[in-house]
């Protein structure tokens, strides 16, 4: 076992568009900010060389996976290495619901990036609470 | 109409957002990327090896990439090797910070001062390998690019399994092999470049991005490649 | 299933359709029946990005030549797309009002954007460019596009 249980988010890792910028500053909204103890992030890169450690967490974790683009790679990658996609999440679907939100920049965001990063995080907060309390999950 | 790409680097993050080292692996990619090279190089997406990227991985086997790795883990140089080819160079921000005497970086979202340091160390760096691996030498004196460093010559054939056809000419007594000459013939003749002084300069820039070509060389070179085009454009017309 | 024309630049790879008829912009028309169906070329859609919202005027739109027949909005860009023929739209792709991503995924199949009663067809074809046509337009201009990164 890996520690207390926690809900694991999986960010898109792409730093090809502004979309994977919003997706990790979302992710660590979430980790650092709104939901600490109970959350932590899973670096996709870990997934892709097979990482021991993060298998296990995998397995003994629910995730929420949050894709930049249509390749989804987060949601993939979790499910290939046998972990459990309670939610996905796709920046892009974020920004329909919050047209007024427009990001641009990837190194750094814009006002728009920021607000629709913020709502994502919030998002991800309630499907956060939805498990935990659905799992009683220890914080 | 043959493919002929133009050769750029390809710049593969590790990305790992669990430490800040990962960001700054993501920052001094991008500065490169959008500031630095950015005509030179494309990003590559690591996780798109496996969920189905199949432009990333195929650049990343044909052309020259770097992998920037934040701890001794590798993930972006192993995982290019596993799942393309060898990055042509490497660069591993722990190992660069004790290197050159950094204090570490802190900051997952923002770095602080010496994680900007490290950004920008690691960007220089990373530059320098894209200039190396382009053929390009940069002279903070002339405040342009120098001549390519003379390398060694190597037998050019298709390393990397890319199946780039090669091509020997006779120039002024030698023997000198020629990456990607047949398709850049076939790329001229299929533009309806006849042969001719201008045309064959210009085919010369081309023939320049695939192969080192000493400064003492190029007018002889010049001579031999306009010959052999003028041959290849006959064969050509009479297979017509 | 149409057959493409294909050209790699960098990590992309463009198809062009051989079935259908281009405008230099890259939006296709093919003729269904009585009417005309348009949409993005492979290479207008992975350039201009992931599609957000793709706002396409309502039925009974009157068009010109190179009118407005929709809007493309992408995080990279905002897009008016320019019809390539004369006419009435009679039908838009039900898929654009919730799931545009579909340009994206198949722009020469569920992506369509949609059908025009054409005007005057004939005449119209005169100014659209063969799929070999748009596809040394559309290589060239993707080429150029990398090199001034």
């Amino acid at each position: 076992m890996t520690g207390p249980k926690k809900v694991l988010i999986v960010p898109c890792s792409g730093i090809g568009k502004s979309y994977g910028t919003v997706s990790r500053e979302a992710a660590y909204q979430v980790v650092e900010d709104d939901r600490p103890g109970q959350t932590r992030i899973v670096p996709l890169a870990l997934l892709v060389m097979d990482d021991e450690e993060t298998r296990q967490l995998l397995k003994e974790n629910q995730a929420i996976t949050i894709d930049g683009c249509k390749l989804a790679c987060a949601t993939k990658m979790v499910a290939e290495s046998g972990g459990e996609v309670a939610k996905d999440f796709a920046v892009l679907d974020v920004f329909r619901r919050n047209r007024d939100f427009k990001p641009s920049g990837i190194a750094e965001l814009n006002e728009g990036g920021k607000k629709l990063a913020d709502a994502l995080a919030k998002e991800i907060d309630a499907e956060v609470d939805n498990l935990i309390q659905k799992g009683g999950q220890d914080a | 109409m043959p493919e002929l790409p133009q050769k750029k680097v390809g710049i593969i993050a590790c990305s790992g957002e669990e430490i800040p080292e990962g960001l700054v692996s993501r920052l001094a990619a991008l500065k490169v990327l959008e500031k630095q090279r950015p005509g030179d190089t494309v990003t590559i997406c690591l996780p798109l090896f496996l969920a189905g990227g199949e432009g990333d991985r195929a650049f990343a086997k044909f052309y020259p990439t770097i992998a920037i790795d934040g701890c001794e883990k590798r993930c972006a140089y192993r995982g290019t090797e596993k799942y393309s080819n060898t990055p042509a160079a490497s660069i591993v921000i722990t190992d660069l910070i004790k290197e050159n005497g950094l204090e570490a970086p802190k900051g997952l979202r923002r770095l602080n001062e010496a994680g900007q340091q490290a950004v920008d160390l690691a960007a220089a760096q990373i530059a320098e390998q894209v200039d190396k691996l382009l053929g390009k030498k940069w002279s903070r004196k002339d405040g342009q690019f120098n001549e390519p460093e003379p390398q060694e010559e190597v037998v050019a054939t298709c390393s990397c399994g890319s199946g780039i056809p090669i091509q020997k000419l006779q120039v002024n007594g030698s023997e000198m092999t020629l990456v990607a000459l047949p398709l850049i013939f076939e790329k001229f003749r299929a533009e309806n470049k006849m042969p001719g002084e201008d045309v064959t300069r210009e085919m010369m820039e081309m023939v320049k991005v695939y192969n080192f070509i000493k400064s003492s060389q190029e007018e002889e070179l010049l001579s031999a490649v306009g010959k052999e085009y003028e041959r290849y454009c006959e064969k050509q017309e009479d297979k017509a | 299933m149409p057959e493409f024309l294909e050209t790699t630049v960098d990590k992309f790879t463009f198809k062009v359709a051989t079935d259908r008829y281009y405008s230099e912009q890259g939006i296709w028309a093919l003729k269904a029946g009585k009417v005309i169906r348009i949409g993005l070329s492979d290479y207008l859609q992975q350039r201009s990005g992931d599609i957000a919202f793709a706002d396409v005027q309502p039925a009974g739109t009157q068009l010109e030549v190179d009118g407005a027949v929709a809007e493309i909005e992408t995080i990279k860009v905002d897009t008016t797309v320019a019809s390539p023929v004369s006419g009435s739209i009679v039908t838009i792709n039900p898929k654009m009002e919730l799931e545009p991503e579909v340009i994206n995924q198949d722009p020469y199949g569920e992506g369509w954007l949609c059908e025009i009663e054409p005007a005057n067809w004939e005449a119209d074809l005169e100014k659209l460019l063969e799929p070999k046509a748009y596809f040394i337009v559309m290589k060239a201009e993707a080429e150029e596009e990398a090199k001034n990164l």
